[in-house]
């Protein structure tokens, strides 16, 4: 008999992600992914500055707060045919590394791990065995006995204080858990350690950006950041070098301890290899621009189609037609008026609910397409398109975490098992160990253009009457991100931002071809349907963040979340 | 001592946008000891523990869903914000506050005071800009956090010549040929 069950987090307006599956014989059937909040945002930038658009957009999502404001002063930048001096570049790229590594930590430790780790079993680990695992995979001083038995102990106080507030997500006890209470410990130990370097990266981006998390140093055209190597007020050396210190010891942590976590999590799991492939067409855009004009990068973009290394086609430009020209949106089942697809320089936003139905209109995120095709972004498409490009930092740590995974489990791993929910947890570690190596990088391009004289921060845009269109985009810690433009008279006539989570979260289009979240699902296992952890570990794995727009602390201990098993 | 008044909110979804405005305002009119500093941190989800890491006191600035009229302002304490709530969680914005808190309580570095100044708001709209009633509850949000400070031995000062708030988003669009 097929059931149907609703994961629905509530909030105060309507909520944000919503995921209903039909569940027949222990596993998924069918899925719908629902965005339950209008977001519309955009409408707020029309008649106003272009050169003030990034501070709005930065405001989209307190989560993603940076990446939208990069993106969109590279829209303006790319609609005035502006060219950005080299160490606004570096400076940009080195607040982009530090985002990304921070957000990647955050999603593991903070964000998924729970799904995967067992916190309550941790109480019965054997903390010399415990010990003697950790220091056999990494030589990571946390991983000690002293440092092992404090945290359990500190978990037990908590446990026995009735405090499980903060693992209240995880669905502990569950058939679908399989960790060593052993490696469960590890795995909280290093939860709370990942906070420390949460923090780390803040400083970067603080000291870089101005402040954090809304950083104020950029510009269309540059940065703010004045250069001067002699003056205490300016960026000079030793507030480089203690970005640089940040940056190495955020890379020990991300070489010691997420490398080993993930490939240990993927080969305890070896069988989720398997599951969550969905839609294997990947979007990634290039990033990490080396020269003023955006033609040339240290992390290369491109399409890859029906999971076909083959097919492989590169983006090579900030101004790209291959990406102008493929895409669009469709708004068939999304609660907009009209049945519309749409190049995103000709969309309109009129909303218009219906209410739900999954035959008819159930979501208000739009479904982009490129070329007509539902395509998944994120770390996996961004990994598989280096990797094929022959990306020499990128083919390094997937070469490495393969043969790590691969030696835990004893069964030999190749690059295909990465079409699949773990996949896209060792993708987004790859990638971040590969970003860690370009913060490195763009920090000494910074140092050595500065120490040749060159002190140039910023181009003074200039709009001329009539109209122009931009579009800039960004591969940020979720996927690609594309900012799209009209500038009429120096005003905005009209501004989308299509972002990651819309490209994977997005609903059926016209042609009934289903999003990824949706493609993904189908045929995961669900053991306990009123507890459907196996679809939480799938959409987790995209690291979804639709909301996007609002904060309201809720004192009266409502409701926040509900799963409906029907 | 390391005192931190952070305002939560998106500024550009109306009365969610509370913390930030009176953060602007606290700017505007005060000039504040070396140990106090103020945060627009926006709707940082789990991005916010940085900022409460280590702290003494953290004294939020928030809209709080709470029954009462629009604009009701109330202080809440630490155990207000840490009631469990046995619920999944999708993405990275779901309740994230309490678990912040209980994640750095686990690791020994949360902070030492938390309170919580919260206003109820109006129905929340996309747009910046607060409704009337949240308008006027941003001085009464003030003389609260000014007072705290008091009590904890952080006075500040009036500013002489008190500043024009920098609350940029509510600026209306204007024609900008240069």
């Amino acid at each position: 008999m097929s059931r149907h069950i609703t994961v629905d987090p509530i909030t105060r307006i309507e909520g944000h992600l919503r995921i209903d599956v039909e569940v027949d014989g222990g596993a998924v059937t069918k899925a719908w992914s629902s965005g339950q909040m209008f977001r519309g945002i955009e409408r707020i930038l029309l008649g106003r500055d272009p050169r003030d658009a990034w501070l709005f957009t930065q405001r989209f999502c307190g989560v993603c707060t940076t990446v939208h404001a990069i993106t969109s002063v590279r829209a303006v930048e790319n609609a005035l045919g502006l060219e950005v001096p080299l160490n606004a570049q570096y400076i940009r790229n080195l607040i982009v590394a530090a985002h990304a590594m921070h957000d990647h930590i955050v999603h593991f430790y903070h964000l998924s791990a729970l799904d995967w780790v067992d916190v309550v079993s941790a109480l019965k680990a054997d903390v010399a065995k415990a010990a003697a695992l950790g220091e056999k995979l990494s030589p990571w001083p946390g991983n000690s006995r002293q440092q092992l038995q404090a945290v359990k102990d500190r978990l037990a106080g908590f446990v026995a204080g009735g405090q499980l507030g903060i693992f209240a997500n995880g669905y502990w006890g569950h058939p679908a858990m399989k960790l060593a209470p052993e490696v469960n410990l590890l795995a909280v130990a290093h939860y709370l350690e990942a906070l420390e370097y949460q923090r780390k990266v803040n400083q970067v981006v603080a000291l870089l950006g101005g402040k954090t998390p809304n950083i104020q140093n950029l510009a269309v055209g540059g940065v703010a950041n004045a250069i001067n190597l002699d003056n205490q007020a300016t960026l000079n050396m030793e507030k480089l070098f203690y970005v640089k210190q940040r940056l190495d010891e955020i890379k020990s942590f991300i070489e010691q301890v997420y490398f080993v976590d993930v490939c240990a999590v993927g080969a305890m799991y070896a069988d989720w290899l398997g599951y969550g492939k969905g839609v294997t067409n990947y979007l990634a855009v290039p990033d990490f621009p080396l020269d003023t004009k955006g033609t040339s990068f240290d992390m290369p973009g491109g399409t890859i189609m029906n999971g076909d290394l083959k097919t492989i086609r590169e983006i090579k430009r900030f101004d790209e037609p291959y990406f102008r020209e493929n895409v669009s949106e469709n708004i068939a089942h999304a609660w907009y008026a009209g049945d519309w697809t749409r190049h995103p320089w000709d969309e309109e936003t009129v909303p218009k609910y219906t209410g739900y139905k999954p035959d008819g209109k159930y979501s208000w995120v739009k479904a982009p397409r490129f070329d007509g095709k539902v395509m998944q972004v994120g770390p996996l498409a961004q990994v598989l398109v280096a990797f094929t490009l022959g990306h020499e930092p990128t083919v390094k740590w997937a070469t490495k975490t393969l043969e790590t995974a691969g030696t835990i489990a004893g069964a030999k791993l190749g690059p295909e098992v990465l079409h699949s929910t773990l996949g896209r947890h060792a993708a987004r570690m790859i990638r971040t160990a590969v970003i860690s190596e370009l913060a490195t990088r763009h920090w000494e391009l910074l140092v050595e253009n500065i120490g040749k004289g060159d002190v140039a921060i910023f181009n003074k845009p200039v709009f001329p009457k009539g109209e122009q269109r931009g579009f800039g985009f960004h591969e940020a810690p979720r996927g690609t991100l594309s900012h799209w433009i009209v500038i009429e008279d120096g005003k905005i006539a009209n501004y989308q931002a299509v972002v990651p989570s819309t490209w994977n979260a997005g609903p059926r289009d016209d042609k009934g071809q289903p999003g990824p979240y949706e493609a993904s699902l189908v045929g995961n296992p669900v053991a306990d349907p009123e507890r459907p952890l196996e679809v939480l570990r799938t959409i987790h794995s995209f690291d979804p963040c639709l909301a996007c727009a609002i904060h309201t602390v809720d004192v009266g201990g409502n409701e926040l979340a509900r799963v409906r098993a029907l | 001592m390391d005192v931190r008044v952070i305002g939560l909110g998106n500024v550009l979804m109306g009365d969610d946008g509370f913390g930030p405005y009176v953060i602007k305002t606290l700017e505007a009119l005060y000039e504040f000891p070396a140990d106090v500093s103020l945060i627009d941190a926006g709707t940082p989800g789990l991005d916010l523990s940085p900022f409460l890491m280590d702290a003494d006191v953290v004294i939020l600035i928030d809209a709080v869903n709470a029954s009462g009229d629009a604009g009701s302002v109330r202080i809440y304490g630490r155990e207000d914000l840490m009631r469990p709530g046995l619920q999944p969680r999708l993405g990275p914005h779901d309740p994230a506050l309490a678990e912040t808190l209980h994640a750095l309580d686990l690791a020994g570095v949360g902070p030492e005071a938390v309170l919580l100044v919260g206003a109820i708001p109006s129905p929340v709209t996309t747009g910046p800009g607060l409704s009337h009633p949240m308008r006027q509850a941003v001085p009464k949000a003030v003389e609260r956090v000014i007072n705290m400070l008091a009590v904890l031995g952080y006075p500040s000062v009036a500013r002489p010549k008190p500043l024009e708030p920098d609350v940029w988003w509510e600026r209306k669009p204007a024609s900008t040929l240069h």
